[in-house]
């Protein structure tokens, strides 16, 4: 059974299979990836963020339906948090998507986060990159959205939306997160909830703070429960990304995070390596015979002096 | 902590059938995490064609089917041969709530491995599928 080759031939359970062995830190997921990577770079992913009760959900379904209605194929890829205790975790987005659950055009993948702070879980690029290869055109990846402090998913993402509730207060938290900086488009869901009108005036007033760049973030009103504002939306999004591809910044943020990738595996896989052989010099930092700063710079030292 | 590789045992709850009662399957949901498995829950309503698609999306060990209306007889046989079909044959199956003695011996025969009789210990339910999940781990480090 070539998983790789059958991940490029779209099949379902190879894609499937491939996200458990990243999401695992199998080794076998490694593989794949370095043999789908070159068929990589062609979809649009699109973040959703924003606090919980926002209804995050609904929305990815709304939008998920006006994807199908042009005809693209739709990944998502639901983030939920995985207990610090127990490592477990209970992940129930998808049951806000069951009118998809038949539609062969549609993936959708839950995670648990498995200890990654962000709002994402380590292996969404991963998955992300495997949904790529599988020729889905459009990766819907949802996060947690149990704070303000997701940005994570800005630095994975193409287009990020960042969806607001009525009353909620958050326009405030979301300047301090530097959300209303990042964000590409913003979203008032259940706008027909007492207050939309003026948390929109907000919204839009700091909106008008932001630096002023190349793209200028609409801001738009949803009923994701009454499947309102999709269109718009997804006009929104389509327009977004024409704009990084004649911008450039399509291929310049694919080029930052993949370097960025690599830098991750080379950091965690010498880090492995190098405490792997440091039994002596750990045992020393447990037992204080030695503090932490001075067995860091005796291991690296160690291994200065061997290369 | 995190060079760890992580495997955490992956369940999909789903209810097949007409009927809307939760509480049985959240208090299961609940057990399961707090034994450190991802749980998946598709919800209500759901027809054996939908658990089956998403258990190969989710790439699930378990599926549990939480069932507490009739039709139980020819829903879980059709979801064990969907997953057959499907090549995910080797995923547990497994079924809880108002299931009549009689009827257990063709569920057991159609594919469904175990049968958890209402009002079962979460404890049990939590220690077969550990230890359902060990003997496959073994079994495939020895092949």
């Amino acid at each position: 059974m070539d998983i790789a080759a059958d991940v490029l031939a779209g099949k379902v359970a190879a894609g499937a299979r491939a996200i458990r062995w990243l999401d695992d830190r199998d080794p076998r997921g490694l593989e794949v990836l370095r043999h789908i990577f070159p068929h990589t770079g062609k979809a649009h992913v699109i973040g959703i963020t924003g606090p919980p009760g926002a209804g995050k959900s609904t929305l990815v379904d709304m939008l998920i339906a006006e994807q199908r209605r042009r005809n693209r194929k739709v990944a998502v890829i639901a983030v939920d948090p995985s207990s610090p205790f127990s490592g477990g975790a209970i992940l129930g987005d998808r049951v806000r998507m069951n009118r998809h659950a038949l539609d062969e055009g549609v993936f959708v993948r839950s995670m648990g986060t498995r200890g990654q702070a962000g709002g994402l879980s380590r292996a969404t690029y991963d998955a992300a990159l495997v949904f790529d290869a599988m020729g889905y055109d459009v990766v819907i990846v949802e996060t947690v959205g149990v704070g303000q402090d997701e940005i994570d998913i800005v630095s994975l993402a193409h287009s990020t939306v960042i969806v607001s509730v009525p009353g909620l207060g958050d326009e405030v938290q979301a300047v301090k997160a530097g959300l209303l900086e990042a964000g590409e488009i913003f979203v008032i869901n259940k706008a027909d909830r007492d207050g939309a009108e003026q948390t929109q005036r907000q919204l839009e007033m700091m909106l008008h703070l932001r630096q002023t760049k190349a793209w200028n973030p609409p801001l738009l009103m949803a009923v994701a429960s009454k499947d309102q504002g999709g269109a718009e939306i997804v006009d929104a999004l389509d327009a977004h990304l024409a704009h990084l591809r004649t911008s450039g910044d399509f291929a310049r943020q694919s080029a930052v995070r993949d370097h960025h990738q690599f830098v991750t595996l080379v950091r965690e896989q010498v880090a492995a390596r190098l405490l792997a052989g440091a039994g002596a010099l750990s045992d020393d930092v447990r037992a204080r015979r030695l503090d932490p700063y001075s067995a860091a710079k005796a291991l690296i030292l160690h291994v200065e002096v061997r290369s | 902590m995190s060079d760890v590789p992580q495997r955490p045992i992956r369940v999909l709850l789903a209810k097949l059938g007409m009927d809307t009662h939760t509480v049985g399957v959240t208090v299961i949901a609940h057990a399961l995490r707090e034994a450190g498995m991802e749980v998946i829950f598709t919800g209500l309503k759901q027809t054996p064609e939908m658990v089956a698609n998403a258990a190969i999306q989710e790439d699930v060990d378990v599926v549990g089917i939480s069932t507490l209306s009739a039709g139980h007889t020819r829903s879980l046989p059709r979801l064990a041969q969907l997953l057959r079909d499907k090549g995910a044959g080797d995923k547990l199956l497994v079924a809880g709530g108002v299931i009549p003695e009689e009827d257990k011996p063709l569920l057991t025969d159609a594919g469904v491995q175990k049968i958890f009789t209402m009002g079962a210990d979460t404890r049990e339910i939590v220690s077969y599928l550990q230890g359902w999940w060990a003997e496959k781990r073994r079994a495939e480090a020895a092949a």
